[in-house]
């Protein structure tokens, strides 16, 4: 081995990436030169200074430096680091909005679905109180007072009559063709 | 299940966080800025020698990333393609100098005097001792040719893979091994009387 082959193989040798024959080889080498052996050993001694050096960081404010120059160079009104502060997976803001939004459906749903002929208590509550005359109103003087309230009527004006229950019985009407 | 699996947190890749950050996740852009921001002052450092300058390259390396972040094909390590950026941006603002020809080397090399002249005196502190050294050794990184310095910076500094240099310096990977043998030589040469 001479000295150029010697110093192509320095990094190899330092890095143990040399074949053991080529190791041995190497080694020998250094053996036969001291100087060789001494160079070896300045540059693992400045490889290892080098790993060792102080280590920088950045200011504290690189990262609101680094955004407001996003925002500023792109226009952007929003931050990029987002809310962290969510409600389900929404943002505060939207969700008000979809709770809103919910209330509000619900809201109209119930409308839809109440039986008709039945209305909601509070309407029936109300339709009474208009209906119901008060005497204290002197607009009212001529309201008929005789009319008995239904919900007061003995019967229930709901069930039918009999009479009128025969008459709607047509089985006695009906004859077969074979009859 | 072993305490140590379950107190470790999921750790998401270079390439992962990338991935969510072009699909629009920003929190994804912010954890890839904590993860380079400090690597990449201590590499952009050894070009410029000035911490502010090499503060605002670096900012200016996470604004690339952040405009151009579909450019990056998953075809190639994060690493290599943020440093290839960085790099870049590092040659760029040396460019800029030696057109105004008022390069921070030739600044640092007066005071770099104040530290030849006391050498090392044998009542000083051990740290003062270390920085003297490190100063030297910066200097003399930053005297090496372009093409040794990126591969000895990222090598024995960034303590990157050969491959990685390989991509990020755009060399084949025999001419990277050549070029880190033969700055290391140099700077062995340029650094003798520190020993």
């Amino acid at each position: 081995m001479n000295r150029y082959q010697f110093e192509d193989l320095i990094s190899d040798y330092i890095e143990n990436e040399l074949s053991l024959s080529k190791r041995k080889e190497f080694e020998a080498y250094l053996e036969d030169n001291p100087d060789a052996k001494e160079l070896i050993e300045s540059v693992r001694a400045n490889m290892s200074q080098m790993k060792t050096m102080t280590k920088m960081t950045v200011r504290a404010d690189f990262n609101d430096r680094l955004l407001a120059k996003i925002q500023k160079d792109h226009g952007q009104s929003h931050s990029p680091i987002p809310s962290q502060r969510t409600f389900f997976g929404f943002s505060p803001v939207h969700a008000s909005l979809m709770t809103g939004l919910v209330v509000a459906f619900v809201f109209v749903a119930a409308q839809f679905f109440t039986p008709e002929g039945n209305p909601l208590p509070s309407q029936s509550r109300n339709f009474a109180e208009e209906s119901i005359p008060t005497l204290s109103n002197p607009s009212l003087k001529n309201v008929n007072m005789a009319t008995p309230d239904l919900a007061e009527a003995e019967e229930d004006s709901v069930s039918e009559d009999p009479k009128k229950k025969l008459s709607k019985d047509f089985s006695k009407k009906m004859h077969f063709v074979n009859d | 299940m072993s305490l140590d699996k379950q107190k470790s947190p999921f750790v998401y890749t270079d390439e992962q966080l990338i991935s969510r950050f072009q699909a629009g996740d920003e929190r994804a852009y912010i954890e890839l800025v904590n993860r380079y921001r400090d690597r990449l002052i201590n590499f952009v450092y050894q070009f410029l020698g000035d911490f502010e300058q090499s503060e605002d390259v670096v900012q200016d390396t996470m604004l690339k990333l952040y405009e151009k972040k579909h450019y990056y094909r998953e075809i190639a390590k994060f690493s290599t393609w943020i440093y290839t950026i960085a790099r870049n941006l590092a040659n760029t603002e040396l460019r800029k100098r030696k057109r105004r020809k008022t390069t921070l080397l030739s600044h640092m090399s007066r005071e770099e005097k104040e530290y030849e002249l006391p050498a090392i005196q044998p009542e000083t502190g051990q740290e003062v001792q270390n920085e003297f050294a490190e100063k030297r050794i910066q200097k003399a990184i930053q005297e090496l040719p372009e093409h040794f310095k990126t591969v000895i910076i990222l090598r024995d500094i960034q303590e990157l893979s050969y491959d990685d240099i390989s991509s990020i310096v755009g060399v084949p990977l025999g001419t990277v091994k050549s070029r880190i043998n033969r700055a290391r030589l140099q700077l062995q040469a340029d650094l003798k009387d520190l020993r």
